[in-house]
Protein backbone atom coordinates (compact mmCIF):
# COMPACT_ATOMS: atom_id res chain seq x y z
CA UNK A 1 0.00 0.00 0.00
CA UNK A 2 3.02 2.63 1.24
CA UNK A 3 4.78 1.55 -2.01
CA UNK A 4 1.71 2.18 -4.11
CA UNK A 5 1.05 5.56 -2.66
CA UNK A 6 5.32 6.54 -3.28
CA UNK A 7 4.77 5.27 -6.92
CA UNK A 8 1.69 7.49 -7.78
CA UNK A 9 3.09 10.59 -5.68
CA UNK A 10 5.54 10.50 -7.72
CA UNK A 11 3.42 9.74 -11.56
CA UNK A 12 1.35 12.93 -10.41
CA UNK A 13 4.56 14.74 -10.00
CA UNK A 14 6.25 13.85 -13.43
CA UNK A 15 3.17 14.09 -14.96
CA UNK A 16 2.30 17.92 -14.24
CA UNK A 17 5.50 19.53 -14.70
CA UNK A 18 7.31 21.36 -17.66
CA UNK A 19 11.03 20.35 -18.12
CA UNK A 20 12.92 23.35 -18.56
CA UNK A 21 14.07 24.77 -15.20
CA UNK A 22 10.71 26.47 -14.79
CA UNK A 23 8.38 26.41 -11.81
CA UNK A 24 4.42 25.99 -12.48
CA UNK A 25 2.32 25.96 -9.55
CA UNK A 26 -1.12 24.41 -9.39
CA UNK A 27 -3.63 25.82 -6.78
CA UNK A 28 -7.01 24.26 -5.47
CA UNK A 29 -9.03 24.73 -2.56
CA UNK A 30 -7.19 22.50 0.16
CA UNK A 31 -3.60 22.12 -1.57
CA UNK A 32 -1.17 23.90 -3.80
CA UNK A 33 1.52 22.09 -5.76
CA UNK A 34 4.99 23.76 -7.47
CA UNK A 35 6.89 21.75 -9.47
CA UNK A 36 10.14 21.86 -11.58
CA UNK A 37 12.17 19.84 -13.88
CA UNK A 38 15.75 20.73 -15.11
CA UNK A 39 17.86 18.29 -17.58
CA UNK A 40 21.27 18.03 -15.93
CA UNK A 41 23.87 16.70 -17.50
CA UNK A 42 26.05 14.69 -15.02
CA UNK A 43 26.10 11.29 -13.22
CA UNK A 44 22.81 10.34 -10.66
CA UNK A 45 25.37 9.64 -8.23
CA UNK A 46 27.09 13.24 -7.84
CA UNK A 47 23.76 14.33 -8.12
CA UNK A 48 22.83 12.31 -5.27
CA UNK A 49 25.32 12.83 -3.20
CA UNK A 50 24.60 16.72 -3.84
CA UNK A 51 21.09 16.26 -2.13
CA UNK A 52 22.41 14.04 0.40
CA UNK A 53 25.14 15.68 2.07
CA UNK A 54 23.48 18.28 4.42
CA UNK A 55 26.18 20.34 5.27
CA UNK A 56 27.23 21.26 2.22
CA UNK A 57 24.40 22.38 0.80
CA UNK A 58 24.49 26.26 1.27
CA UNK A 59 28.05 26.05 -0.59
CA UNK A 60 26.18 26.05 -3.66
CA UNK A 61 22.84 25.86 -3.03
CA UNK A 62 21.53 29.68 -2.65
CA UNK A 63 18.20 28.72 -1.37
CA UNK A 64 19.14 27.13 1.46
CA UNK A 65 20.46 28.83 4.54
CA UNK A 66 21.06 25.52 6.75
CA UNK A 67 20.70 21.90 6.98
CA UNK A 68 21.25 19.95 10.28
CA UNK A 69 21.25 16.39 10.46
CA UNK A 70 21.89 13.76 8.29
CA UNK A 71 19.64 13.40 5.02
CA UNK A 72 18.53 9.52 5.35
CA UNK A 73 15.40 7.11 5.70
CA UNK A 74 14.10 7.80 8.48
CA UNK A 75 16.11 11.05 10.20
CA UNK A 76 14.83 14.47 10.74
CA UNK A 77 16.42 17.24 9.54
CA UNK A 78 16.31 20.99 10.52
CA UNK A 79 16.24 23.42 7.15
CA UNK A 80 17.00 26.89 7.39
CA UNK A 81 15.56 28.35 4.14
CA UNK A 82 15.97 31.99 2.31
CA UNK A 83 11.84 31.40 1.94
CA UNK A 84 11.26 32.57 5.05
CA UNK A 85 14.45 32.93 7.01
CA UNK A 86 12.97 32.97 10.55
CA UNK A 87 11.66 29.81 10.22
CA UNK A 88 13.56 26.15 11.00
CA UNK A 89 11.69 23.93 9.40
CA UNK A 90 11.71 20.64 10.38
CA UNK A 91 11.43 17.37 8.36
CA UNK A 92 11.43 13.82 8.26
CA UNK A 93 13.33 12.01 5.66
CA UNK A 94 9.97 9.69 4.40
CA UNK A 95 11.04 7.84 1.55
CA UNK A 96 15.21 7.32 0.18
CA UNK A 97 15.79 5.35 -3.19
CA UNK A 98 19.84 6.39 -3.60
CA UNK A 99 20.07 7.97 -7.36
CA UNK A 100 16.08 7.73 -7.78
CA UNK A 101 13.82 9.23 -5.30
CA UNK A 102 13.64 10.75 -2.10
CA UNK A 103 10.59 11.98 -0.22
CA UNK A 104 11.07 14.67 2.60
CA UNK A 105 7.88 16.44 4.81
CA UNK A 106 5.95 17.48 7.71
CA UNK A 107 2.13 16.78 8.47
CA UNK A 108 1.61 20.35 5.84
CA UNK A 109 2.68 18.83 2.78
CA UNK A 110 5.91 16.60 1.08
CA UNK A 111 8.73 17.52 -1.06
CA UNK A 112 9.27 14.59 -3.50
CA UNK A 113 12.56 14.61 -5.81
CA UNK A 114 12.73 12.40 -8.59
CA UNK A 115 15.68 11.73 -11.09
CA UNK A 116 15.45 9.83 -13.64
CA UNK A 117 18.38 8.58 -16.82
CA UNK A 118 17.51 10.51 -19.66
CA UNK A 119 18.29 8.45 -22.73
CA UNK A 120 21.32 10.51 -23.75
CA UNK A 121 22.54 9.64 -20.12
CA UNK A 122 21.79 12.73 -18.48
CA UNK A 123 19.26 13.72 -16.22
CA UNK A 124 16.13 14.25 -15.59
CA UNK A 125 15.93 16.47 -12.15
CA UNK A 126 12.50 16.70 -11.13
CA UNK A 127 11.20 18.02 -7.70
CA UNK A 128 7.70 18.74 -6.70
CA UNK A 129 6.27 20.23 -3.17
CA UNK A 130 2.33 19.53 -2.22
CA UNK A 131 1.27 21.66 0.65
CA UNK A 132 -2.20 21.04 1.61
CA UNK A 133 -5.41 19.85 4.23
CA UNK A 134 -8.15 20.55 5.71
CA UNK A 135 -7.01 23.96 7.52
CA UNK A 136 -5.35 25.21 3.99
CA UNK A 137 -7.60 27.58 2.83
CA UNK A 138 -7.23 29.26 6.43
CA UNK A 139 -3.00 29.71 5.57
CA UNK A 140 -2.84 29.48 2.41
CA UNK A 141 -3.06 33.67 1.71
CA UNK A 142 0.36 33.80 3.86
CA UNK A 143 2.43 31.25 2.01
CA UNK A 144 4.86 32.78 -0.56
CA UNK A 145 5.11 31.74 -3.62
CA UNK A 146 7.89 28.69 -4.08
CA UNK A 147 8.13 29.15 -8.17
CA UNK A 148 11.53 31.56 -8.00
CA UNK A 149 12.91 29.50 -4.77
CA UNK A 150 12.05 26.28 -6.95
CA UNK A 151 13.26 27.37 -10.52
CA UNK A 152 16.64 28.49 -8.43
CA UNK A 153 17.31 25.39 -6.63
CA UNK A 154 17.22 23.66 -9.90
CA UNK A 155 19.57 26.01 -11.75
CA UNK A 156 22.21 25.67 -8.73
CA UNK A 157 21.83 21.76 -8.69
CA UNK A 158 22.59 21.73 -12.59
CA UNK A 159 25.19 24.23 -12.53
CA UNK A 160 27.02 22.25 -9.27
CA UNK A 161 26.58 18.92 -11.11
CA UNK A 162 27.56 19.85 -14.50
CA UNK A 163 30.41 21.73 -13.05
CA UNK A 164 31.58 17.94 -11.31
CA UNK A 165 30.87 16.04 -13.80
CA UNK A 166 33.45 18.19 -16.49
CA UNK A 167 36.00 17.83 -13.79
CA UNK A 168 39.24 17.47 -15.86
CA UNK A 169 40.81 14.10 -15.72
CA UNK B 1 56.28 -9.23 -11.98
CA UNK B 2 59.19 -10.34 -9.90
CA UNK B 3 60.31 -9.16 -6.16
CA UNK B 4 63.22 -7.28 -7.26
CA UNK B 5 61.33 -5.60 -9.55
CA UNK B 6 58.75 -4.76 -6.84
CA UNK B 7 61.58 -3.59 -4.88
CA UNK B 8 63.35 -1.86 -7.47
CA UNK B 9 59.90 -0.14 -8.18
CA UNK B 10 58.36 0.95 -4.96
CA UNK B 11 62.02 2.40 -4.08
CA UNK B 12 61.41 4.62 -6.84
CA UNK B 13 58.05 6.17 -5.53
CA UNK B 14 58.79 5.47 -1.93
CA UNK B 15 59.39 8.96 -1.38
CA UNK B 16 55.75 10.12 -2.61
CA UNK B 17 54.08 7.14 -0.87
CA UNK B 18 55.84 8.32 2.44
CA UNK B 19 55.19 11.86 2.38
CA UNK B 20 51.27 11.18 1.30
CA UNK B 21 50.75 9.19 4.46
CA UNK B 22 52.19 11.19 6.67
CA UNK B 23 49.86 14.34 5.10
CA UNK B 24 46.96 11.85 6.07
CA UNK B 25 48.33 10.70 9.60
CA UNK B 26 50.44 13.41 10.51
CA UNK B 27 52.46 11.12 12.56
CA UNK B 28 55.73 9.85 11.69
CA UNK B 29 55.77 6.86 13.58
CA UNK B 30 52.39 5.78 11.71
CA UNK B 31 53.57 6.91 7.99
CA UNK B 32 56.75 4.46 8.56
CA UNK B 33 54.35 1.67 9.79
CA UNK B 34 52.30 1.89 6.83
CA UNK B 35 54.83 2.18 4.51
CA UNK B 36 56.52 -0.72 5.39
CA UNK B 37 53.01 -3.05 6.01
CA UNK B 38 52.14 -1.59 2.02
CA UNK B 39 55.33 -3.03 0.58
CA UNK B 40 55.05 -6.19 2.42
CA UNK B 41 51.40 -6.30 1.43
CA UNK B 42 52.25 -5.58 -1.81
CA UNK B 43 55.22 -8.55 -1.96
CA UNK B 44 52.96 -10.82 -0.36
CA UNK B 45 50.48 -10.82 -2.69
CA UNK B 46 52.37 -10.27 -6.10
CA UNK B 47 50.98 -12.58 -8.05
CA UNK B 48 47.37 -11.00 -7.77
CA UNK B 49 49.09 -7.85 -9.39
CA UNK B 50 47.35 -8.08 -12.97
CA UNK B 51 48.71 -5.17 -14.31
CA UNK B 52 45.54 -3.71 -14.84
CA UNK B 53 46.89 -0.54 -13.82
CA UNK B 54 50.65 0.54 -12.75
CA UNK B 55 52.57 -0.61 -10.00
CA UNK B 56 52.83 2.69 -8.47
CA UNK B 57 48.93 2.79 -8.30
CA UNK B 58 48.35 -0.77 -7.24
CA UNK B 59 50.82 0.02 -4.20
CA UNK B 60 49.20 3.29 -3.09
CA UNK B 61 45.68 1.64 -3.27
CA UNK B 62 47.36 -1.12 -0.31
CA UNK B 63 48.56 1.64 1.43
CA UNK B 64 45.16 4.11 1.08
CA UNK B 65 43.62 0.93 2.78
CA UNK B 66 45.89 0.72 5.26
CA UNK B 67 45.56 4.58 6.47
CA UNK B 68 41.57 4.53 6.18
CA UNK B 69 42.15 2.20 9.05
CA UNK B 70 44.56 4.11 10.72
CA UNK B 71 43.14 5.66 13.96
CA UNK B 72 45.15 8.94 13.29
CA UNK B 73 44.18 9.14 9.71
CA UNK B 74 40.30 8.52 10.69
CA UNK B 75 40.65 11.34 13.00
CA UNK B 76 39.74 14.86 11.27
CA UNK B 77 41.09 17.92 12.87
CA UNK B 78 38.87 21.17 12.80
CA UNK B 79 39.45 24.27 10.34
CA UNK B 80 40.58 26.43 13.00
CA UNK B 81 43.58 23.90 13.74
CA UNK B 82 46.21 26.85 13.29
CA UNK B 83 45.02 29.13 16.29
CA UNK B 84 44.33 26.09 18.63
CA UNK B 85 47.98 25.09 17.99
CA UNK B 86 49.18 28.13 17.93
CA UNK B 87 47.41 29.24 21.43
CA UNK B 88 49.24 25.98 23.64
CA UNK B 89 52.41 26.63 21.67
CA UNK B 90 52.62 30.06 23.03
CA UNK B 91 52.17 28.50 26.76
CA UNK B 92 54.80 25.81 25.48
CA UNK B 93 58.19 27.08 26.32
CA UNK B 94 59.36 23.80 25.63
CA UNK B 95 58.07 23.81 22.40
CA UNK B 96 60.16 26.97 21.33
CA UNK B 97 63.57 25.88 23.26
CA UNK B 98 63.28 22.55 20.96
CA UNK B 99 62.31 24.57 17.80
CA UNK B 100 65.14 26.98 18.09
CA UNK B 101 67.72 24.04 19.05
CA UNK B 102 66.69 22.46 15.62
CA UNK B 103 66.92 25.58 13.76
CA UNK B 104 70.32 26.70 15.01
CA UNK B 105 71.91 22.59 15.23
CA UNK B 106 69.53 20.86 12.82
CA UNK B 107 70.99 20.36 8.83
CA UNK B 108 67.33 20.28 7.90
CA UNK B 109 66.67 22.99 10.56
CA UNK B 110 66.03 26.25 8.74
CA UNK B 111 62.52 27.88 8.49
CA UNK B 112 61.40 28.50 5.19
CA UNK B 113 57.84 30.30 4.57
CA UNK B 114 56.82 27.86 1.82
CA UNK B 115 57.91 24.96 4.06
CA UNK B 116 55.66 26.15 6.76
CA UNK B 117 52.66 26.72 3.77
CA UNK B 118 52.97 23.01 3.06
CA UNK B 119 52.99 21.95 6.99
CA UNK B 120 49.80 24.22 6.74
CA UNK B 121 48.30 22.60 4.41
CA UNK B 122 48.54 19.45 5.75
CA UNK B 123 46.83 20.74 8.96
CA UNK B 124 44.16 21.90 7.13
CA UNK B 125 42.93 19.35 5.17
CA UNK B 126 43.01 16.75 7.96
CA UNK B 127 39.44 18.91 8.58
CA UNK B 128 38.21 17.63 5.30
CA UNK B 129 35.98 14.26 5.43
CA UNK B 130 39.07 11.20 5.26
CA UNK B 131 37.63 10.50 1.38
CA UNK B 132 37.87 14.10 0.18
CA UNK B 133 41.32 14.36 2.08
CA UNK B 134 42.47 11.05 0.15
CA UNK B 135 41.24 11.71 -3.24
CA UNK B 136 42.61 16.07 -2.94
CA UNK B 137 46.01 14.95 -2.20
CA UNK B 138 45.93 12.08 -4.68
CA UNK B 139 44.96 14.60 -7.55
CA UNK B 140 46.37 17.89 -6.61
CA UNK B 141 49.39 16.93 -5.14
CA UNK B 142 50.70 13.73 -6.51
CA UNK B 143 48.97 14.24 -9.87
CA UNK B 144 47.26 10.77 -10.14
CA UNK B 145 44.74 10.98 -12.94
CA UNK B 146 40.43 10.54 -11.91
CA UNK B 147 40.63 6.85 -13.52
CA UNK B 148 43.80 6.00 -11.43
CA UNK B 149 42.20 7.19 -8.00
CA UNK B 150 38.99 5.38 -9.03
CA UNK B 151 41.02 2.49 -8.69
CA UNK B 152 42.82 3.29 -5.64
CA UNK B 153 39.85 4.20 -3.91
CA UNK B 154 37.79 1.50 -5.02
CA UNK B 155 34.80 4.42 -6.03
CA UNK B 156 33.31 5.10 -9.60
CA UNK B 157 34.91 8.51 -11.36
CA UNK B 158 31.87 10.26 -10.49
CA UNK B 159 32.33 9.65 -7.12
CA UNK B 160 36.03 10.73 -7.02
CA UNK B 161 34.81 13.84 -8.88
CA UNK B 162 32.60 14.72 -6.43
CA UNK B 163 34.95 14.11 -3.92
CA UNK B 164 37.66 16.08 -5.27
CA UNK B 165 35.47 19.03 -6.28
CA UNK B 166 34.22 19.10 -2.78
CA UNK B 167 37.65 18.99 -1.01
CA UNK B 168 39.03 21.60 -3.59
CA UNK B 169 35.95 24.38 -2.88
CA UNK B 170 36.47 23.17 0.86
CA UNK B 171 40.22 24.56 0.94
CA UNK B 172 39.85 27.31 -0.99
CA UNK B 173 37.06 28.61 1.17
CA UNK B 174 39.09 28.24 4.24
CA UNK B 175 42.27 29.59 3.05
CA UNK B 176 40.50 32.37 1.15
CA UNK B 177 39.19 32.97 5.07
CA UNK B 178 42.13 32.57 6.90
CA UNK B 179 45.74 33.34 4.72
CA UNK B 180 46.62 36.71 4.92
CA UNK B 181 49.15 35.54 2.02
CA UNK B 182 46.09 35.47 -0.35
CA UNK B 183 43.65 37.69 1.38
CA UNK B 184 44.55 41.13 3.08
CA UNK B 185 41.77 40.15 5.37
CA UNK B 186 43.19 37.02 6.21
CA UNK B 187 42.89 36.34 9.65
CA UNK B 188 46.03 33.87 10.32
CA UNK B 189 49.87 35.24 9.70
CA UNK B 190 51.60 32.17 11.16
CA UNK B 191 53.98 31.72 8.59
CA UNK B 192 55.42 35.86 8.37
CA UNK B 193 55.31 35.34 12.46
CA UNK B 194 57.05 32.68 12.83
CA UNK B 195 59.58 33.66 10.27
CA UNK B 196 60.09 36.66 12.43
CA UNK B 197 61.40 34.21 15.31
CA UNK B 198 63.36 31.60 13.42
CA UNK B 199 64.82 34.19 10.79
CA UNK B 200 64.57 37.70 12.69
CA UNK B 201 67.53 39.27 10.62
CA UNK B 202 64.96 38.23 7.51
CA UNK B 203 62.72 40.81 5.71
CA UNK B 204 58.95 38.59 5.96
CA UNK B 205 57.74 40.93 3.24
CA UNK B 206 60.87 39.92 0.82
CA UNK B 207 60.32 36.76 1.58
CA UNK B 208 56.62 36.63 0.82
CA UNK B 209 57.28 38.02 -2.27
CA UNK B 210 59.56 35.26 -3.52
CA UNK B 211 56.13 33.55 -3.78
CA UNK B 212 54.39 33.24 -6.66
CA UNK B 213 51.14 32.49 -5.10
CA UNK B 214 51.53 35.33 -2.84
CA UNK B 215 52.97 37.68 -5.23
CA UNK B 216 50.07 36.94 -7.77
CA UNK B 217 47.36 37.25 -4.76
CA UNK B 218 45.61 39.97 -6.33
CA UNK B 219 45.29 39.71 -9.63
CA UNK B 220 44.57 36.12 -10.07
CA UNK B 221 40.97 33.84 -9.15
CA UNK B 222 40.71 31.90 -5.85
CA UNK B 223 40.75 28.51 -8.40
CA UNK B 224 44.27 29.37 -9.40
CA UNK B 225 45.46 30.34 -6.39
CA UNK B 226 44.99 27.28 -4.59
CA UNK B 227 46.56 25.47 -7.91
CA UNK B 228 49.64 27.68 -6.95
CA UNK B 229 49.25 26.55 -3.90
CA UNK B 230 49.07 23.29 -4.52
CA UNK B 231 52.43 23.80 -6.73
CA UNK B 232 54.16 24.46 -3.70
CA UNK B 233 53.68 21.77 -1.71
CA UNK B 234 54.26 19.26 -4.88
CA UNK B 235 57.78 20.60 -4.47
CA UNK B 236 58.23 20.25 -1.13
CA UNK B 237 58.68 16.69 0.39
CA UNK B 238 58.03 16.86 4.39
CA UNK B 239 61.03 14.22 4.98
CA UNK B 240 63.94 15.41 2.88
CA UNK B 241 63.46 19.14 2.59
CA UNK B 242 65.74 22.07 4.12
CA UNK B 243 63.57 22.79 7.13
CA UNK B 244 61.74 19.09 7.16
CA UNK B 245 63.03 18.40 11.14
CA UNK B 246 61.82 21.79 12.11
CA UNK B 247 58.29 21.18 10.42
CA UNK B 248 57.75 17.42 11.59
CA UNK B 249 59.05 18.71 14.92
CA UNK B 250 55.61 21.59 14.59
CA UNK B 251 53.83 18.82 13.00
CA UNK B 252 53.90 16.55 15.82
CA UNK B 253 53.10 19.58 18.25
CA UNK B 254 50.06 20.01 15.93
CA UNK B 255 49.12 16.54 16.12
CA UNK B 256 49.15 16.11 19.87
CA UNK B 257 47.32 19.60 20.68
CA UNK B 258 44.94 18.28 18.02
CA UNK B 259 44.42 14.68 19.88
CA UNK B 260 43.82 16.02 23.02
CA UNK B 261 41.71 18.99 21.45
CA UNK B 262 39.01 16.12 20.21
CA UNK B 263 39.21 14.02 22.84
CA UNK B 264 38.40 16.67 25.69
CA UNK B 265 35.85 17.96 22.79
CA UNK B 266 34.30 14.35 22.82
Amino acid sequence: MKYLITTLMIMTVTATMAQDGKATTIKNTFNRQTSVSIRIESDPAIIWKLLTNASDFPRWNSTVISIEGEIRKGEKIRLKSTLDETRTFKLKIKEAEPEKMMIWGDGKGNRVYILTVNKDNSVQFSMSEKIGGLMFPMYAKYLPSFDESFEQYAADLKREAELIANTKN
Amino acid sequence: MTADALTQEFEEFSGQLKSFILRITASVQDTEDIVQESYLKAYSSLDTFQGESSLKTWVFSIAANLAKDNLRARNRWTEDVSDICKEKALTNQQFFQEAMQIRQTSPQGQFEIKEHIAMCFTCISKSLPLEQHLVLLLKEIYDFRIKEIALIMDQTEAMIKYYLHTGRETMIRIFEKRCSLIKKEGICHQCTELNGIFNPKQNAQEEIVKIKMARDAEKEGKEKLFDLRAEIIKGIDPFTSKAATLQLHHLEHNRQVMEAYLKKDG
